[in-house]
């Protein structure tokens, strides 16, 4: 039997399926990118900026503003590189009680990226707030055990916090199941 | 219309509601329409009924009616009048309330802990004291080195480290309006009410200020050092102070000597400053349980040896002194470009057994250097306030100290000599010191320390400063862009423009990341006893430390961690 639980903002959308059948319970949760028209748009005119910056710097005469050409030859180009990169369609996290975390993330492309983290390798899930030069953001990662560093959870996308916390709430009862099983007495 | 007409009904009911409060009597109840109210007074019993626009209450042998229907005939004829009583009926309303509100407040600096001195002292205490007041504070500052991201510190202080690299005595690179998307977030995610910055030798609070006021926030601006007039470097600081404070909401002072050096540099006026002097931790300055041996003088001297703390005069001061009094000793901690000098001086007079330089002292250790000493040996040549002297009077030392800045407006008289900054007035000074010195109980100053000052009074003047900003109504922008024309020729002009850009700035920003898509923080609710534990709340993390790392994103994973309950 399978539940669904659905919810959206401007940019993302979480779903959250519960499967209880059979032996075991998997809880599947999947943050999908919503398809924004803007980013097409500014691929597009970066595009176009790109033909004609290079259109102009072959017909150029040599001498006339040809350093601002290359510089906006070099904006372009990167600006093309950048809205070129492979668009993320989904990332998803699918809880297996007492076996597993899978962690993966799907590609418009078609391609997916899995990574498999056994329980007892989870010393905790954490939400954390990332402060960078220009922002602040909520994150959910894992501390694992015997690792320096914690590991992401969502690598590619932000989801707002509203709907990383029933992730890691549900990634906290699987690690905790598990430490009370551990626990002696 | 439809609004003010609802609005001034409810006024109406809501006056001669506290009418009849205030008369001792009481409500007995709307039915249909008509609201009933019950009037005793001292020797008559008076009863009445008010139904529609007429009442009978009778208060002071007035009829309450009178006052209610005049204020509604004067509503009636005068458009104007009835904003203004509207506006008057509000802010009664909104200042009642407004006393008993906490504030939100973000403290800027550049300088905070893990650095060490008096502002980072300073923000942390107030912080602390302010947060036992029941208001809400965090505080915000530079990256150092791996510290980076957000932490807590005890009592659920919030410390945002933003990765900004300094780039100069500890200065965060002033780039005008690079950092006005961290700021704007950070107001916004924690629901800030109040900016206060700390230090004119800080970019970030300049910068903090700047942006905070373009959003519309109250800022209030503390001050902690004396500044000159005359050298290049000052004079560029005090323009760049004179932008600041130009629409600063109101600004604090460590004392009535840094108060005028502020309104002369900065052109203030001066019913906006106020003056809070810093305080101390009294309960860790405690005097030597034993009173200790006067047979032999012991002077004791910790301050940064440079030429701004006196360094130079006490090399001409302690081989005097050791000269006229032979049962003098000195014990000298701390270091700075000037200890060589402190160190030739020594050699050449042969004072290795009389003079003893211990280095720099953690300031953990001050005390228990403190209190081998009897008497304490100040000679800065400027200072806006000097909390050393604070502690060394707490340890119970007599205190000796140039007679410069706001030094003598910490001290009791009998708790201090003064002298002028000169090795001859000092040696003289030091002279008076050893003859008062018998007079002198430690204990007894200790205590006299303990009333006259702490940051929970600190704290709760902190806090009238604030009530006073938030009352102070908000400006547009042409109103703000005329106090900056007025700081000079062409300064003004260039002030202008660049509150205008940032003004723009600012606009451009909320269309592409628009405030409802930052998310707020919940407020964290400490525990009252603050274990390490499994679970934790406001506490600092178990969350290992991690190798160092360069970029932001990698130290985005070291920031601690807190249970989710209270965003639930």
């Amino acid at each position: 039997m399978a539940a669904e639980y659905c919810s959206t903002n401007s940019r993302y959308t979480y779903v959250h399926e519960d499967q209880k059948g059979n032996l075991e319970a998997i809880d599947a949760h999947h943050i999908l990118l919503r398809k924004g028209n803007s980013k097409f748009v500014l691929l597009f005119l970066s595009a176009i900026l790109l033909t004609t910056t290079a259109f102009s710097l072959s017909t150029l005469k040599h001498g006339e503003s040809s350093n601002i050409l290359l510089w906006s030859l070099l904006l372009s180009t990167t600006l093309v590189i950048v809205f070129l990169r492979k668009p993320v369609e989904k990332e998803s996290v699918i809880i297996m009680p007492a076996f597993g975390v899978q962690l993966e993330t799907h590609y418009r492309s078609g391609g997916t990226i899995h990574r498999f983290i056994p329980i007892d390798k989870i010393l905790k899930p954490v939400l954390n707030e990332c402060v960078t030069p220009v922002t602040c953001y909520w994150s959910l990662s894992l501390i694992l055990r015997e690792e320096e560093e914690l590991l992401l959870v969502f690598k590619e996308l932000r989801p707002p916090v509203k709907m990383l916390i029933p992730v890691w709430k549900a990634l906290c009862v699987a690690t905790d199941s598990l430490e009370t099983i551990d626990q002696p007495g | 219309m439809a609004v003010e007409c609802c609005l001034l009904r409810r006024i109406d009911l809501w006056v001669e509601r506290e009418l009849v409060a205030a008369c001792g009597g009481e409500e007995l109840g709307d039915r249909d329409g008509e609201t009933k109210f019950s009037v005793t007074m001292c020797n008559d019993d008076v009863c009445g009924t008010r139904s529609g626009r007429s009442s009978s209450v009778v208060v002071d042998g007035r009829p309450v009616t009178d006052f209610v229907s005049r204020r509604r005939r004067l509503h009636q004829s005068s458009p104007a009048l009835r904003r203004l009583s509207l506006c008057l009926c509000f802010c009664l309303l909104v200042s009642e309330m407004g006393d008993q509100s906490k504030h939100r407040i973000l403290m800027v600096s550049d300088f905070f802990f893990p650095n060490f001195g008096g502002v980072e002292n300073h923000i942390y205490y107030l912080a602390q004291c302010l947060l036992k007041l029941g208001h809400k504070v965090v505080v915000m500052t530079h990256a150092y080195e791996t510290r980076s991201g957000v932490r807590y510190m005890t009592g659920g202080l919030k410390v945002y480290y933003i990765p900004w690299k300094p780039f100069l005595m500890q200065n965060t690179l002033p780039t005008f309006y690079g950092t006005l998307p961290i700021i704007r977030t950070i107001l916004i995610r924690e629901k800030i009410s109040l900016v206060h910055g700390h230090q004119a030798f800080s970019t970030l609070c300049h910068e903090a200020l700047m942006h905070a006021r373009t959003m519309g926030y109250r800022v209030v601006f503390t001050d902690h050092s004396l500044y000159g007039f005359a050298d290049a470097g000052s004079i560029h600081m005090n323009k760049v102070l004179q932008f600041t404070l130009a629409d600063v909401t109101q600004a604090i002072c460590v004392s009535h000597t840094s108060k005028e050096n502020t309104v002369l540099r900065s052109g203030l006026p001066s019913e906006k400053v106020f003056v809070i002097p810093n305080a101390m931790d009294t309960a860790m300055f405690k005097p030597a349980p034993e009173q200790l041996c006067r047979d032999e003088i012991v002077i004791v001297v910790i301050s940064r040896l440079v030429y701004r703390k006196g360094a130079d005069l006490l090399v001409e001061v302690i081989p005097e002194v050791c000269r006229l009094y032979p049962n003098v000793r000195f014990i000298v901690g701390g270091d700075g470009p000037k200890r060589v000098r402190l160190e030739e001086m020594r050699e050449k007079n042969s004072l290795q057994d009389r003079v003893e330089m211990l280095g720099a002292v953690p300031h953990a250790k001050v005390r228990s250097v403190l209190i081998l000493g009897h008497i304490f040996l100040n000679s800065s040549l400027t200072e806006a306030f000097c909390i050393a002297i604070l502690e060394a009077a707490s340890c119970g030392l007599l205190t000796v100290s140039t007679r410069v800045g706001g030094v003598p407006e910490v001290l009791p008289d009998d708790m201090i000599v003064l002298a002028k900054p000169d090795p001859v007035d000092m040696v003289q000074a030091i002279r008076k010191a050893i003859d008062i010195l018998p007079k002198i109980d430690p204990h007894a100053m200790h205590l006299r320390m303990k009333k006259l000052y702490s940051w929970h009074d600190v704290a709760k003047r902190t806090e009238i400063v604030y009530d006073r900003a938030v009352r102070c109504s908000n400006q547009n922008l042409l109103e703000r862009l005329s106090r900056y024309l007025t700081c000079g020729t062409w300064a003004g002009k260039l002030f202008c423009l660049v509150m205008i850009i940032d003004f723009l700035l600012w606009h451009l920003l909320k269309v592409f990341q628009p405030a409802a898509d930052i998310e707020v923080v919940p407020d964290i609710v400490t525990p009252p006893c603050q274990h390490v534990g499994k679970e934790q709340v406001g506490t600092v993390s178990v969350v290992p430390e991690f190798s160092s790392s360069c970029d932001w994103e990698a130290s985005c994973r070291q920031a601690p961690v807190w249970t989710a309950e209270s965003i639930l």
